[in-house]
């Protein structure tokens, strides 16, 4: 790496933290701001729908920028916006409106989605071609490390601090304004402490000259051809619905772990996010784990059998209403722990020249996370907190029916299906 | 047998906080407490029972928000007098500023409360008044009436909605005991039944299972189409449907209501459907607000207020038309024991 790309590099590094904290920091929110503004499962879960929704609206536009005005743009754009969707939580603490605060959510995601979408090309353009692939595992490495510090900065800062809901049982309308304003200054704090981050990563950014290869043209748009050919690729097609769901079931477990906790087994605000820490470190280490088996076993039979645990945790979460059930919430995550990757290289092999229109397609699948976690609060609402968990399951028994299919169909690269194939 | 200990500190908050916010650049300003502390006494009744653990615990977390000292203190019953007297006399002498206590005894305590408060000692009763009442400072209590009202309407809308023809049996505590009263007067104005016409059949339970059950086989002898059963507390609600299944009466036929809100209770009471609702009280904020006033007191500011109602609220799995209420999750949320 060039020598004046280093602080660059070591920044960008502190983007991929940024970003694992702020959207670990979100599944926390959820739980909060139900407690805040006293609302139900299904509302407070607006706050994924606002988060992985401009995600998925943003990823595109993010393209386009980097296309038109190179990656130096595409990530002074991302952070600048996130940076502005950061600060826009103090006057949306100021109004006291959960709206104002999913507005925030939606410009800071968006920020980061056009960040994420930029930064990635941009550390594999910031030296020799040959090293490229090191330097984006060590930026990616970051990103679970920031994971883990959003959820402890929920778990240490917002979550102990939160006004009990017992103290507004007998709260006037004046003390229970004053205790929302001090309740929502909680969440402020981190979020500002992000965007002040952002902010000093983007100036040093900003006012840095950088030499950077242009970006090549030919990653801009695909043909027809291709989405036909891709669209007609089964293991592709179901791929994509797999990473869907995949990511469905990670962010339903993730956001309704704590609220599972305090719902279902009564374990204490300041507690319930300590689970959520386990499961992220499970995760983490199980991704470790997953790796080396990974060697020994064909992917999807390791995928089918972990999205097969996966629904049985799910089964004990919704009928063992207790800690048994609480640990099997955890224990989700390691069955998560391999899926992204998996799906991404099964979906993806053999298709040639098209894999690289084919992985956007496969990113946009994080729709799946602002859609479902609305139907599992759903379902918490209308049958039960243990209830919901049905969610995930039916979502991994999917990912289970990709890995079974996969396993039980002969590739065939692309060519058309004979009329009738569903 | 008195214990009395000074609660142990623990790490304070903000520095496990301070930590954490550090990790992500963030520079928090240290909100160092400047308040003088103070030294605060509780004395609960027993520790068996969840109720009084959950209430040490809370005052325990708030003094140590409000730097104070926490003497803690307990019986070995319901109806341990002398502990209760020997900790008020060593908490006095310790220095505390304040006494929250939860008499055994109305009436036997009070001249140990007046030695306590000759002395200086500002004495806020919890959870249970004392007799005459101008004998504390203040009282911090679940509104029992309330809390007897909000099952009472619950059970009166419920009964409507399931087209029943009411037949109401009560469990009370026991004569005398005003917290036990209160709450199946509230029962019976909630449900609709007038002060002077013919009362609903009734035992009285102590507030016990095993005597509940005993209770409520009775009443199901001399009228085996009772379908609308208040209970004092949950140990008699269980009482009530083990009597119940044991005469093989279908629970979806009869309206079981109690008060307390423990978790055993709701998790396997409220949440499967055997009790239909509970009013929910909380020692969590008898500790808190106790503890709080005490040391605001003590430091110049305004008195406790004479009554502090602590609050009630229905947890339900099955709302009743035209009557506020929480879900099993909020119940789970703030219950009270494991």
């Amino acid at each position: 790496m060039h020598r004046h790309l280093v602080a660059p590099f070591v920044l960008l590094i502190l983007c991929f933290a940024a970003w694992g904290a702020a959207a670990n920091l979100t599944d926390v929110l959820v739980g909060v701001f139900r407690s805040i503004f006293d609302m139900s499962n299904f509302q407070s879960s607006l706050v994924q729908f606002a988060y992985y929704g401009a995600y998925f609206a943003l990823a595109i536009p993010a393209a386009m920028i980097n296309k038109r005005f190179g990656y130096k743009a595409g990530v002074l754009v991302g952070l600048g916006l996130a940076a502005i969707g950061g600060v826009l939580f103090w006057p949306a603490s100021e109004l006291l409106v959960y709206e104002a605060f999913l507005l925030a959510l939606f410009v800071l995601a968006g920020g980061l989605s056009i960040l994420e979408t930029s930064a990635n090309p941009f550390v594999i353009a910031m030296g020799e071609e040959r090293s490229a692939t090191q330097r984006l595992n060590l930026a990616q490495a970051f990103n679970p490390v920031g994971a883990n510090i959003g959820v402890l900065l929920g778990a240490l800062l917002i979550l102990p601090a939160l006004t009990p809901e017992p103290a507004k049982t007998i709260m006037s309308p004046e003390e229970l304004r004053a205790s929302q304003e001090q309740d929502l200054s909680l969440v402020l704090g981190p979020y500002l402490g992000i965007a002040a981050v952002l902010v000093a990563i983007w100036l040093l950014i900003a006012f840095r000259r950088m030499d950077l290869p242009s970006v090549p043209g030919a990653e801009a748009v695909p043909s027809g051809s291709t989405v036909g050919r891709l669209w007609a690729n089964r293991h592709y097609r179901y791929g994509v619905l797999a990473q869907f769901f995949n990511v469905a079931a990670q962010t339903c477990t993730w956001t309704f772990t704590i609220l599972y906790a305090q719902d279902v087994v009564g374990v204490s605000a300041e507690g319930a996010g300590w689970y959520l820490q386990a499961s992220l470190i499970l995760f983490l280490v199980s991704r470790f784990v997953m790796t080396w088996l990974l060697g020994l076993f064909r992917p999807t039979l390791l995928l089918l059998i972990m999205a097969l645990f996966g629904v049985a945790c799910c089964a004990v979460a919704i009928f063992s209403l207790n800690i048994v059930g609480l640990l099997a919430v955890v224990a989700i995550s390691a069955s998560l722990s391999l899926m992204f990757p998996t799906i991404y290289g099964v979906a993806l092999h053999g298709l040639g020249e098209d894999a690289k229109y084919g992985a956007a397609g496969l990113v946009m699948a994080i729709l799946g996370g602002a859609l479902l976690p609305m139907v599992h609060a759903a379902v918490m609402d209308r049958v039960g907190a243990a209830a919901g968990f049905v969610v995930p399951g039916v979502c991994l028994a999917l990912v289970a029916a990709y890995a079974l299919f996969d396993l039980r169909t002969t590739r065939d690269s692309g060519a058309p299906e004979p009329a009738g194939t569903p | 047998m008195t214990i009395l200990h000074r609660s142990p500190r623990r790490l304070p908050r903000r520095l496990v906080a301070l930590a954490g916010a550090a990790l992500l650049g963030l520079t928090l300003t240290a909100c160092g407490d400047d308040a003088e502390e103070v030294t605060v006494g509780l004395i609960t009744k027993q520790e068996e029972n969840a109720f009084w653990v959950t209430m040490r615990e809370v005052a325990e977390d708030t003094a140590e928000e409000e730097n104070v000292e926490l003497l803690t203190a307990t019986g070995t019953s319901d109806t341990d007098v002398q502990s209760q007297v020997a900790a008020l006399e060593s908490m006095t002498g310790a220095g505390a500023v304040g006494i929250l206590i939860a008499p055994t005894d109305s009436t036997e305590l009070v001249p140990a409360i007046e030695r306590a408060r000759e002395a200086g000692v500002i004495v806020i009763a919890v959870d249970t008044p004392v007799e005459p009442e101008s004998a504390v400072d203040a009282l911090f209590a679940t509104d029992n009436f309330r809390a007897g009202e909000l099952i009472g309407r619950y059970a009166s809308a419920e009964a409507a909605e399931r087209g029943f023809e009411p037949r109401v049996a009560l469990l009370d505590l026991a004569p005398g005991i005003r917290s036990g009263e209160l709450r199946r007067e509230g029962f019976l104005q909630g449900f609709g039944i007038a002060p002077g016409g013919p009362p609903p059949a009734s035992v009285d339970t102590e507030g016990d299972r095993d005597l509940a059950r005993a209770g409520m086989e009775r009443l199901l002898a001399a009228d085996p189409g009772i379908n609308v059963v208040y209970t004092v507390n949950e140990p008699a609600a269980f009482g009530a449907i083990e009597a119940l299944e044991a005469a093989g009466r279908d629970l979806d036929d009869v309206i079981v209501v109690s008060v307390d809100g423990g978790c055993e209770a709701i998790k396997n009471g409220v949440r499967p459907g055997t009790i239909d609702a509970t009013a929910q009280q909380y020692p969590q904020n008898m500790a808190r607000e106790g503890v709080e006033a005490v040391a605001r007191a003590a430091r110049g500011g305004e008195a406790p207020a004479e009554y502090l109602d602590t609050g009630v609220q229905l947890i339900t799995g099955d709302p009743a038309p035209g009557v506020e209420s929480r879900d099993v999750a909020y119940g789970v949320r703030n219950c009270w024991g494991d």
